[in-house]
């Protein structure tokens, strides 16, 4: 279950030089609000302007093509739910949690039709366990960046990844993930319904709360 | 990449379940071919044997993806599947199609095409994970329904596998049987050879990835997506909304672009209530289409509509996922959900009389489309649906079953519109010959309309023909419904090709009725004439239906191949060249998609609804996205030509299985009731769709004409076969005395 404090306290916490309205106490605890002391707001931290992409799955309607445009816009553009930063394939019959006895109960085309398209969340986990340092944020756009002349492909960002969105290129082997496209991410750009949209860190939660609710069994 | 080339894998798998031995061929022999289709009728026409069944052992069955799938171009999805068919007279190829996912993983795991052949002795699958791929023992499948086979295999190899297999119809070697793959999408007509086989199905895995060529950038394929989502519509292309919006200067009923104000997806989760969806709103695209309403009405779509769904790379949606609970309270059906775009609607309701619509009807359509589905039943494109319809309101079931059987089918269920009549009637026909008790019925309707009719159509006694008697008798059936008058056939000997009601349209092939007179005059029945069944052609459709009005689409259809190529419907004028370049342009369409493979349900774009550009589309985006993907420059007409190599193949190849000369009288003839329906009108007169006997003979020798076929026979000349390098297949042909002097 991500919270609102979790989810902001993510995007601000590993990003030095930030700012942000309100008194400490409220920011760290994500209760109160900046309007508490409107005339005597002193700046703490900054928030970045970034955030992460997220699907709404009552939308989704299974094309793919956040996928392609994933794939046409990195590396050779090869096309590749394997080398797509963004992860619908394995989630597409069966749902997030593989194959079930009562599958017709559960999520996937094979089930109650809901697709639930997996999109990296920008945590720290990868850049955390990356025995590199190899992984950092860019300042503009807050994404998790992958320095390819620091990676080695050892794979462990994949293996430790809460989404499973990471994985590592069988050619050139090095880890690939989401990097939110410099700022316009192509996923959203070609999206038929606008199920995948790009959210800040304040207005993500709502939508990663909804995503959450298809993440387990029915 | 194996191949200096984008788009193709570069190589084809060759499955022998007789010697359990695989192989791998390279792709590039058939880029010439293209890919898809291409690569089917190849290897057909390559690995051909004589007046072989499409069950024996000697038959083989290909699955082809083309350069395009999985390489991301809008609704490049599809796969051919290719082999002889059961369910035509002379066990003639056919190509079947499905969408879904299945041809983009099959290129992900590095393969163009599959090629199945031999036989097993026992039932096995195919288990592909990139280039490990074995013949897996499939005793545990066989016998499972479609939904629990795709679950099975999918537990087995990994949730994210694409699966196709055959169903207990297929199994049980029922001709009208489908070969389908996850998301409600099936390829009819080879479910059985796959079941004579005994081959479950396929699970694949590609972790790989289709390579666009090195030349090629983001940029240029993301400008090529913009243009393509400027100019496409929604399905069948309508460019313009069925019901008025804002944006649009034009609405049509016969449009399929239903997204809009009124229109709710109301057994999503949230409830997804439609605004409109202006042309040029690109995140707008996938609620266009929403077309459970077209074939449910909207109050009860609204109510069952969950989601659109469809094809890897497709903004469109065609698909409907529907979610009708009685189908688990009332039914005792293992799931409350249904997917499908067509035929798996529409044969229950078709099969049950055509019921308006309501809870009944909706119930038939989501009930019968579950057993269609599971069983995994091919009706022919509607012919089995008509057959049991127009049957029933003959009351010719009485006549055909012996009394007992009679007597244990629930009519009454029937003539209440009750869908629990969709559980023996499916079943019947999906277990044939293992249902428990006495099923002339469902082997009747299973088995192909071709085997219980003598020349003129007339039916045998179909106990005898399912009995093996060498001279069936035969059955005895007479026209006796009052409205059989009005059509001057009263009291006559009952003949499937005077009864328009069965929908059987080219008599040769007894292929079926599928956007032929009654869309577009002689241009859509010319098109009837080339397939061995019915001929899956929308490329007409594609203009013809796009909404736009009648002035507009025919000032397109003049610009692109004549005056006079399109009249309006119920009111058609002699037949001309510009028809027969039409028709010509309309099948090299079709073939050109199912070989790339692209939707032949959207392309070609001829129109859009943009007004800026008066409405005009783009007929080059197929070699546009060929160009770009494969790194080979090629224009509108080069791409056009290979694909008409394949057309020719495919004719060519049709005259070697049937070793027919003539097949302007032997495979090109259209039934009586096309020329004798409305027998108060006459051809060309408003408010018919007639055609005319002459004009249409007239129409194979300008058709013949423009595909470069000999006059008398609409076979392929040498001249035509050489200038498409056929060369090889002319020479076969002349040895066996079949080509045209």
């Amino acid at each position: 279950m991500i919270t609102r404090r979790a989810l902001l306290a993510n995007g601000a916490k590993v990003a030095v030089g930030t700012v942000y309205y309100g008194t400490l106490a409220s920011f760290l605890t994500g209760c109160g609000s900046s309007d508490d002391d409107d005339s005597k707001e002193t700046p703490i931290i900054k928030v970045l302007a970034g955030g992460l992409m997220v699907v709404n799955p009552v939308i989704c309607v299974g094309c793919r093509r956040c996928e392609i445009a994933c794939s046409w816009s990195h590396g050779t553009s090869a096309v590749s739910p394997s080398t797509a930063r963004i992860k619908v394939d394995k989630n597409l019959n069966f749902g997030p949690l593989g194959v079930q006895a009562n599958y017709v109960e559960q999520r996937g085309e094979q089930g109650d039709r809901t697709i639930v398209p997996s999109t990296c969340r920008q945590c720290d986990v990868c850049m955390t366990v990356c025995p590199e340092k190899a992984i950092y944020i860019n300042e503009t756009t807050g994404a998790r960046i992958v320095d390819e002349s620091l990676c080695v492909g050892c794979g462990y960002c994949a293996d430790k990844c809460p989404q499973q969105v990471i994985t590592i290129d069988k050619i050139t082997r090095k880890s690939l993930k989401c990097d939110l496209c410099e700022g316009n991410p192509n996923c959203a750009q070609v999206c038929p319904t606008g199920a995948i949209k790009f959210y800040t860190w304040e207005s993500a939660v709502a939508a990663v709360e909804q995503h959450e609710k298809y993440l387990t069994l029915i | 990449m194996s191949s200096k080339f984008g788009g193709w894998a570069g190589y084809i798998l060759r499955v022998n379940l007789t010697t359990s031995k695989i192989s791998k061929e390279t792709t590039e022999k058939y880029h010439d071919y293209i890919g898809g289709m291409g690569i089917g009728y190849k290897v057909l026409w390559d690995n051909h044997v004589d007046g072989i069944k499409a069950t024996d052992e000697e038959n083989r069955l290909v699955i082809s993806a083309g350069p395009l799938s999985g390489s991301g171009a809008i609704c490049s999805a599809r796969t051919t599947i290719t082999s002889r068919n059961p369910v035509i007279r002379g066990h003639l190829i056919t190509d079947g199609h499905f969408g879904g996912h299945f041809s983009p993983e099959l290129k992900f795991a590095g393969y163009d095409a599959i090629i199945i052949e031999g036989k097993s002795p026992t039932p096995v699958w195919l288990k592909i994970l990139d280039d490990k791929v074995t013949i897996e023992p499939a005793d545990s499948l066989w016998g499972l329904g479609i939904f629990d086979t795709f679950a099975a295999i999918s537990k087995m190899m990994g949730q994210q596998a694409q699966v196709a297999a055959i169903g207990p119809a297929g199994e049980n070697l029922v001709a009208q049987s489908t070969f389908q793959t996850q998301g409600g999408h099936s390829a009819g007509g080879h479910g059985s050879v796959l079941g004579s086989k005994k081959f479950k199905g396929i699970g694949i895995i590609g972790t790989g990835r289709v390579e666009i060529a090195e030349s090629t950038t983001n940029e240029q394929l993301r400008a090529l997506d913009d243009h393509i989502l400027g100019i496409i519509g929604a399905n069948n292309q309508g460019v313009v909304p069925h019901d008025p919006q804002s944006w649009a200067e034009f609405n049509a009923g016969i449009s399929r672009w239903r997204g809009g104000p009124g229109v709710t997806w109301g057994a999503a989760d949230e409830p997804v209530m439609l605004e409109e969806t202006p042309w040029d709103d690109h995140q707008k695209v996938g609620m266009r289409t929403s077309m459970a309403e077209m074939y449910f009405g909207r109050e009860e779509a609204n109510k069952i509509f969950k989601r659109p769904g469809g094809c890897h790379s497709c903004p469109i949606r065609c698909f409907c996922e529907l979610k009708n609970p009685k189908m688990k309270t009332e039914y005792n059906l293992p799931t409350e959900y249904i997917t499908n775009t067509c035929m798996g609607f529409l044969d229950p309701w078709y099969s049950m009389g055509k019921p308006g619509n309501g809870e009944k009807k909706t119930d038939i359509m989501t009930i019968g489309g579950y057993y269609m589905d599971n069983l995994a039943i091919w009706s022919a494109y509607g012919q089995l649906s008509h057959i049991m319809r127009e049957f029933t309101k003959r009351s010719f079931w009485e006549v055909l079953l012996p009394a007992e059987e009679f007597a244990a089918i629930n009519w009454e269920q029937y003539a209440n519109l009750d869908a629990h009549f969709m559980q023996d009637y499916y079943t019947r026909i999906g277990l044939a010959k293992s249902y428990n008790g006495s099923n002339y019925f469902g082997r009747f309707l299973g088995t192909g309309l071709h085997n219980f009719i003598n020349d003129e159509g007339e039916l045998y006694n179909i106990q005898d023909v399912l009995d093996d008697v060498e001279s069936p008798r035969m059955a005895g059936l007479t026209f006796a419904l009052e409205s059989d008058a009005e059509e001057n056939l009263l009291g006559k000997t009952y003949s499937v090709f005077l009864d328009e009601g069965v929908h059987v349209f080219n008599r040769s092939m007894v292929g079926g009725l599928h956007h032929a007179s009654e869309a577009a005059g002689q241009v859509g029945a010319l098109l009837a004439t080339v397939f061995n069944r019915d001929p899956q052609c929308h490329s007409h459709i594609n203009l013809i239906n796009c909404g736009l009005p009648y002035a507009k689409i025919a000032e397109v259809a003049e610009s692109m191949w004549g005056e006079n190529a399109f009249d309006p419907v119920k009111h058609y004028k002699a037949m001309n060249v510009a028809k027969a370049k039409f028709a010509k342009w309309c099948l090299v369409k079709n073939v050109l998609h199912d070989s790339l493979t692209v939707c032949n349900w959207m392309f070609p774009l001829l129109v859009s609804p943009d007004v800026n550009k008066n409405y005009l589309g783009d007929s080059s985006i197929e070699s546009q996205m060929f160009s770009l993907v494969t790194g080979i420059e090629t224009s509108e007409q080069e791409l056009d030509d290979k694909a008409e190599r394949v057309l020719q193949l495919h004719r060519a190849l049709s005259v070697l299985q049937m070793k027919e000369p003539d097949q302007r009288n032997n495979h090109d003839a259209l039934c009586e009731w096309v020329y004798d329906m409305d027998p108060d009108k006459i051809f060309g007169e408003e408010g018919t769709i007639k055609m005319d006997r002459a004009d249409i003979q007239i129409g194979l020798d300008l058709f013949y004409a423009e595909m470069g076929w000999d006059n008398a026979t609409g076979v392929p000349t040498r001249a035509t076969l050489e200038k498409f390098n056929l060369g090889f297949a002319a020479d076969k042909l002349e040895g066996l005395g079949l080509l045209p002097a």
